[in-house]
This record gives structure tokens, C-alpha cells and sequence, in this order.
């Protein structure tokens, strides 16, 4: 069992802000400090580690992001490769919030450069952050901006921009939506017939799919007279934006969009105008954040981190991993894409197997999450998975787990020895007293203590990787 | 028709042909092509790699200058699965390495399968992630061995000839090689991707000069992919990180450079008339926006603006000097040809 309370601090810490470390990453986070390795992933924008030249020469599906299992697929390399988790989760985070889905779209670089204005501007300034969202070519043809239109309006942006994007529904009226949706007319994307028949028709001719870029028609923006939210002008959509982001009640929403991604589950987004949070103070330090720093993300996860809500055992394996983070948790620990592999595909798929096809998410509303991760399906599937990838000896992350277990221990390893090197080695792991228990049993009913490491170490690693695979299914290692 | 005019010129001026291609799952087009092969009877070969539907997709479409389509064969049945390159001897038997299996795969002049040969190790005639394919005067045949970095030879029939290009003591070791070429002075060129130069080998494989650098000046290379050498000696690279093909001469001083001019080939001008739909908005488009509105990144230019190359994987010359481009990316092949 870990007793090094710091340790398991940045382990839990990297659980959520990231998607999980090794022993050895944990090791090098802690030699700084919580609040250094808070700040380290807070200023983290870009990744060395990630070679997209080396990507895009085995993968020219990758390098086009034709469609969404290359684009997916791509975005599972960083998520695996990338030295600045942050950066990687925090467009997670709002990829599930700006949901848009391949489902219409059906080009996955406009997808994929989604993402990367997440990567760039997600930790920014939300009124940023929303200017970006509305002039967002995949956004423009996922809600119909592109049919907004001077003297006919398409309602479908301006909704959800209100209801899902910034403020929840209850504070604003039906009349806002509309003054909303007449300030965004003009906002479309070039060539947008051709654009939009490429999309509906999914085409891929002649010559595979063209990237996408938003333009700015004016003689097509209503520049009349708006009243939004009691505000009077000639509005255009930054403005509209800035008087949303004004609003106490997108300070909540984001709010709770925070802490129930990072902290603890909240009930699914449409229950909120009836459910109160659960911990109404740490929304309120929260809201204070983001007025104190004038709408900034950064500031506000930085307030997070550092916050004894977050900080608290309570809160700890709680959250139970998306398939996402459990998929990309897990490669980081085995280490199989040393180097690109056409298998990073069948991984992709597994995501969605469980659950949760990147890029493709079911509605505009995004992935319902926490306990809705795990029914009997999915279940089997999350467990099948990591006792596989875990169990395989093969893995060059697996073999490193192995040898670092058994290293220095002399002949043979009580079970006990062998369970709290498991738990260690797979993100210092703090399993409770019943699961190590169990773990005890099973290592000493499949006979590891009487097991020879040093003259029979091939049927040590052999019964050990079944070991890891099994600690791979416990409670502490698909939740977060 | 489209004729092209032999010539014996050097190529201070690349003029564009046309273009073949049509992005399709299958049949008459490619999908993810990353190398051509212009066969002894002048009929072309392009490998699709394929993506998410490989029993589908992979395949060497064989068609001729003029866009005849010939038909399809070799695919995911015969084992390929990652194909990287494709080459012939001088009988036409063809010759596909695949840098996931790490074999040769080997189909007859009719196309029909001839087996395979090839095992994965560091040994001598063994493979990593085995990629471009050359045969010399003499029907041997070299082929870059990529993650173990060096140039392989063999007979056709897959029989260890010698190495070269792996000096783990010099600084002169190849670093992850792609394409290669043999010259018409036998001498052997290598698109040196890792380390962002062209290496000339002697045919005993021997260094004997690189050209090129990192960068994207005149004359700076990119991760290049491919290399040709026509017979004054002008080498012709598929600057691949830059979206470009560069010439230079003999001494490495650079000639000219293409960034891309496709139109429609005659494939897709058939797709577009039968389908009003998407050629009506389409040709109400703006597909050649202002190249500043990309900051300046090569592969984002690429992928908003349709003639320029995207993913120039290969280049290959034709006995009349003709020079073929296939791009991975964009899903054909342009063609150009030498103006006086």
C-alpha cells in the first residue's frame, strides 16, 4: 500500500488532469511538488513527444483526418504520446461539451482542427474560447449556422449556444434566442453550398475530402437592432458572446461543468435547472474564479487543484474513467505504440465499443457520464480490455512493470509483496482494504508466492501478467 | 487522348500534363496511394495503402498514361497490409514490400499472386518495416529496411546480396530511409527521411555525397519520401514535410521546384457528370484560396487548397522523362513533363 500521502496526491491529480501516469512519471511529478506539477500542467500547451511527421507517414489517413476513425485515431496517438496532459484532456473536456459528431459532419479534419482550437484556446478566455466555437467551421455545419441566414433565421446555433454552451436553460427567453441567432447570420464557412452537399452526401470524390474555413459574409448578417438579455444594439456575435459570458449564470454552468468533470458526478446536464450542485460551495469558489480572472479557464483549474475539494480522499476513485481515459490510461502503462502501428485503429475502435466513438458523439448534448459508463456490455468489454492489454507479457510497458516488481526481492515474494508492487507500478493505486484482500487471495491461489523468480522467471512473469491484468478490473483502476 | 511528347531535355521547366485519380473504396481509383510503378509495357501501377476498410481498399489499380483503366489486383487476401512500395523487374513480375507483415510480396506480369518472401529481425536479410523498392541494370533489387536503417540488397528471388547505410560509428547512417532509386549510372539515391537529405551510394554502397538539409529554402528538404534520376542526372525529390517536388542537379544546386497544379482528371470529370449535385455548387467554388490564410504550413495549405500535392509520397520517371506524382492525401497521381 502507498503511504506517501503526496504521492498519492499527484496520482490522483494526474488521474484527473491527465490520463494517468507511470510509476516512473509519478516519480518525476512529485520530485517538484503538487503545486509545481499544477503548474507545470497548466502551462503545457504544446508536446515534443509527439512526432505527427512520423504519424502521418504510416497513417495517411491520420495525416488527411479523412474521416473519423483516422482522425480518431489520431487523436488517441496524443492522447497516448503527449507530455502535456493537460492540454490533451482539457479538449476532452470541452468535446463533450461543445459536442459535434461525425454523424453530420462526415469530414474528420474539420473535426480534428476542433480540437486543436480546444488544444490552443481551452484554457484561455471563454469569451475566446466561445468566438472560436461559433466561427468553428464543424460547429457551423453541425447546427446549421450555415442556414442562418439575414431575414431567416436558423434558430439552431443560437439555442444551443445558450442552452448547452454557456448559460442552461431557465435563464433566457425564447425572444433571446431568436435576437441570438439574427447576430450570428453572416457566420458561415467558404463555398458553403458546396461544403454543406459534401457533407450531407458524405463525399469523398474526386479527390478525397477538402479541409473547411469559416467566412464572414456581412451583406448576409442581420446588422438591425437587437435586445438580448435586456441589452439594446446593433449586436454582432461578439457581442452576443460577451454579454453571455458576463452572465452569473454561465459562471454556474461552467462551473459545475468543472467540477463535474474534474471533482465528482453531477447529475446529466438537463437535470440541472432542477437539481441543486452537490457541493454549492466549491461552485461558488469556482464562479468567484471566474469573475475574479475575467472568464479565464486557467485560472479557474488552477483554483481547482490547489482547492481541498479536490484535493480530498473523499473524491478520490470516485469518478468512474471514460472509455477514452481508461483506452488511453492503459496504452500509456503498456507502452505498445513505441512506435505507430496499424493496431492504434483496433484501439480506437475499443473506445467504441465501450461506449464512446471520439469524434462522434450520440447527440449535441455529448456523453451522458459517470456511472451511465458501465452496463453489462461495457462493463465486460472495460474489464476484457485492460486484463488483455495489462496481461500481455509481450507489451514493452508490461515487461518493464515485470521486471520492476520482481527486481531486489530476493527468491521468492509473499503475495502481499506482489499486490502492493501491482498497485504501485499501475499509478500508485490505493485499493481498499477488501479489493487488496482479494488480490491477496488470488495471487496465492494461482501459487505466486511459491514461485522460484530467480530460477523460474518465466512462469513468474507468466502468472504476474495475469495479475496485472486482474488488478486491471478492480474498482481503483477503472474509476478515477 | 492525352499524348505526351518525349523529350530529352533537362527539366529547367516542369510543365504539368494532367492528373489521374478518383478517390474510391475500390475499382478504378485509389485510396491512400503511396507509390507507382511505370512497368515495362508502359502500363502504370499504383499501390493504394488503404484505410479503415483494407479488404476493401488496397489494391494496385493499373491503368495507362491516357487513363485507361486496366483493372485492379494483389490486396488484403494475399496478406498485404501495410504496402509501402511497388516495383518491377525487367520480366514485369511485380513486387510490393508491406512494412507491417515485413515481406516482399510477389504477383506474375498477369497479376495473379507468386507468393512472398521476407522475415522480421535486424539480421542480414532481414527486415523492419521493409519500404521503397529499386531493381538495377542487372535485376537485383534494393530495398530501404527502414527502422533498422539501411539498403538491403537481394535477388529477386529474396536472397541476401549485402547491406549498407547502417554505420552506427560515422555520422553518416541512415535515419529511417523511405523511397530509393537506382541511377542510370547504377549508383544508388536514397530519400533519407529522418535526416532530411538525399544519399548517393555507390552501387558497392559506398557514401558518396548528400544533398540537402532540413529546412524548406530552395534546395532544403522536409522528411523527403522518394527520389528519381533521369539520365542528365537531375534528381527529382518527393519533398514530402514541405508538399513539394524539388529538382536539383547533379551537384545538389537547385533547379526547380513544383508545389502542385492538378486539375481533374478524367475519372473524376466522369464522376462529376453524372453527379450535378456536386458539380453544380462545385463549380461555384473558391478552391484556390489565398495560401496566407494557412500561416504559412505547408500541410494545411495542402488540405484546403486541391491542386497543390498533399502527401507527395512518390516520384517516379517514365522512359521519355515523364515525371509521376502520387499523393497519398489527395488520392492520384499528377503528371508533368519536361518543356524546353
Amino acid at each position: 500500500m502507498v503511504n506517501n500521502t503526496e504521492l498519492a496526491l499527484v496520482a490522483h491529480l494526474l488521474r484527473r488532469a491527465g490520463f494517468g501516469a507511470t510509476r516512473q512519471e509519478l516519480e518525476e511529478y512529485l520530485a517538484d511538488g503538487y503545486e509545481q506539477t499544477v503548474e507545470h500542467l497548466l502551462s503545457s500547451k504544446g508536446s515534443e513527444s509527439i512526432n505527427d511527421a512520423l504519424i502521418h507517414r504510416y497513417h495517411p489517413d491520420h495525416s488527411s483526418r479523412h474521416d473519423h476513425s483516422g482522425a480518431g485515431s489520431y487523436w488517441l496517438y496524443r492522447l497516448v504520446y503527449t507530455d502535456a496532459p493537460l492540454a490533451e484532456k482539457i479538449a476532452f473536456f470541452w468535446h463533450n461539451i461543445f459536442a459535434t459528431g461525425y454523424a453530420k459532419v462526415t469530414n474528420g479534419k474539420p473535426l480534428s482542427d476542433q480540437l486543436r482550437m480546444f488544444r490552443e484556446h481551452g484554457m484561455g478566455r471563454l469569451n475566446n474560447l466561445l468566438l472560436k466555437l461559433s466561427r468553428d467551421p464543424a460547429m457551423i455545419i453541425w447546427l446549421d449556422n450555415i442556414d442562418n441566414h439575414n431575414g431567416a433565421i436558423n434558430e439552431n446555433y443560437g439555442r444551443e449556444l445558450l442552452e448547452l454552451f454557456s448559460m442552461g436553460v431557465g435563464n433566457y427567453t425564447e425572444e433571446d434566442i431568436k435576437e441570438c441567432s439574427r447576430a450570428f447570420t453572416g457566420w458561415t464557412v467558404a463555398n458553403a453550398d458546396y461544403t454543406k452537399q459534401l457533407a450531407v452526401r458524405n463525399s469523398i470524390w474526386p479527390y478525397g475530402k477538402l479541409a473547411w474555413r469559416y467566412e464572414y459574409i456581412d451583406e448576409d448578417h442581420d446588422d438591425g437592432e437587437k435586445t438580448f438579455l435586456g441589452e439594446t444594439g446593433n449586436f454582432n456575435g461578439e457581442d452576443i458572446i460577451d454579454i453571455i459570458c458576463k452572465h452569473p449564470s454561465t459562471a454556474r454552468f461552467i462551473s459545475r461543468h468543472m467540477y463535474h468533470f474534474f471533482v465528482a458526478d453531477e447529475p446529466p446536464v438537463p437535470q440541472w435547472p432542477y437539481t441543486p450542485p452537490r457541493d454549492i460551495e466549491a461552485i461558488k469558489v469556482l464562479e468567484n474564479a471566474y469573475f475574479e480572472s475575467d472568464h479565464n479557464i486557467q485560472y479557474m483549474l488552477r483554483v481547482l487543484f490547489n482547492s481541498d475539494f479536490f484535493k480530498s480522499e473523499d473524491c478520490r476513485y470516485k469518478k468512474v474513467k471514460s472509455p477514452t481515459e481508461l483506452v488511453a490510461g492503459v496504452l500509456r502503462l503498456t507502452e505498445e505504440f513505441s512506435s505507430p502501428h496499424i493496431d492504434i485503429s483496433a484501439r480506437n475502435n475499443q473506445i467504441g465499443y465501450m461506449g464512446q466513438q471520439l469524434l462522434n458523439p450520440p447527440s449535441v448534448e455529448g456523453w451522458h457520464q459517470g456511472i451511465e459508463w458501465i452496463e453489462t456490455g461495457s462493463l465486460t468489454e472495460r474489464v476484457n480490455f485492460t486484463s488483455q492489454q495489462l496481461g500481455d507479457i509481450r507489451k514493452a510497458g508490461v515487461k518493464k512493470i515485470l521486471a520492476t516488481v520482481i527486481q531486489n526481492e530476493g527468491d521468492y515474494l509473499s503475495a502481499e509483496s506482489y499486490v502492493d508492487k501491482c498497485l504501485d507500478e499501475l499509478g500508485a493505486l490505493e485499493a481498499s482494504s477488501r479489493i487488496r484482500d482479494m488480490l491477496i487471495k488470488y495471487a496465492n491461489d494461482n501459487g505466486l508466492p511459491t514461485v522460484n523468480v530467480s530460477t523460474d522467471r518465466e512462469m513468474a512473469e507468466e502468472k504476474l501478467s495475469a495479475m496485472l491484468g486482474v488488478v486491471g478490473s478492480i474498482p481503483e483502476f477503472q474509476r478515477s | 487522348m492525352t499524348t505526351i511528347t518525349p523529350t530529352d531535355s533537362k527539366p529547367k521547366v516542369l510543365g504539368y500534363s494532367h492528373t489521374i485519380g478518383l478517390c474510391v473504396m475500390q475499382g478504378r481509383g485509389f485510396m491512400f496511394p503511396v507509390d507507382t510503378l511505370i512497368g515495362p509495357d508502359a502500363r502504370i501501377h499504383t499501390i493504394s495503402r488503404g484505410s479503415n476498410y483494407p479488404e476493401l481498399q488496397i489494391r494496385v489499380t493499373v491503368y495507362d498514361i491516357n487513363s485507361e483503366y486496366s483493372g485492379v489486383y494483389g490486396g488484403y487476401d494475399d496478406g498485404l497490409r501495410w504496402p509501402s512500395a511497388i516495383a518491377s523487374d525487367r520480366d514485369g513480375n511485380v513486387f510490393i514490400s508491406d512494412e507491417l507483415t515485413d515481406r516482399i510480396n510477389v504477383y506474375s506480369p498477369d497479376g495473379s499472386t507468386a507468393g512472398y518472401w521476407g522475415t522480421r529481425g535486424g539480421k542480414d536479410g532481414e527486415f523492419r518495416r521493409p519500404s521503397g523498392i529499386a531493381f538495377d541494370s542487372e535485376d537485383n533489387m534494393f530495398i530501404s529496411d527502414q527502422l533498422n536503417n539501411r539498403i538491403q540488397k537481394f535477388t529477386k528471388d529474396g536472397n541476401s546480396l549485402m547491406h549498407f547505410g547502417n554505420d552506427p560509428i560515422g555520422n553518416d547512417s541512415l535515419n529511417l530511409p523511405w523511397g530509393l532509386t537506382v541511377a542510370p549510372d547504377n549508383c544508388v539515391y536514397v530519400a533519407d527521411w529522418g535526416n532530411h537529405r538525399i544519399a548517393k551510394y555507390s552501387e558497392e554502397g559506398t557514401l558518396i555525397q548528400t544533398f540537402g538539409r532540413q529546412g524548406s529554402d530552395d534546395g532544403e528538404f522536409n522528411n523527403p519520401s522518394s527520389v528519381a534520376v533521369d539520365d542528365g542526372g537531375y534528381i527529382y525529390v518527393a519533398d514530402w514535410g514541405n508538399e513539394r517536388v524539388q529538382v536539383i542537379d547533379s551537384n545538389g544546386a537547385f533547379v526547380t521546384k513544383l508545389r502542385g497544379t492538378a486539375t481533374i482528371s478524367k475519372w473524376g470529370q466522369d464522376f462529376l457528370d453524372a453527379n450535378h449535385e456536386e458539380a453544380e455548387p462545385r463549380s461555384r467554388s473558391d478552391l484556390e484560396p489565398d495560401i496566407s490564410l494557412f500561416g504559412g504550413d505547408p500541410h494545411e495549405e495542402s488540405s484546403h487548397i486541391e491542386k497543390f500535392f498533399w502527401g507527395p509520397t512518390s516520384v517516379k520517371l517514365d522512359v521519355s522523362g515523364n515525371l509521376y506524382v502520387t499523393e497519398s492525401n489527395r488520392h492520384r497521381v499528377q503528371i508533368y513533363t519536361k518543356l524546353t
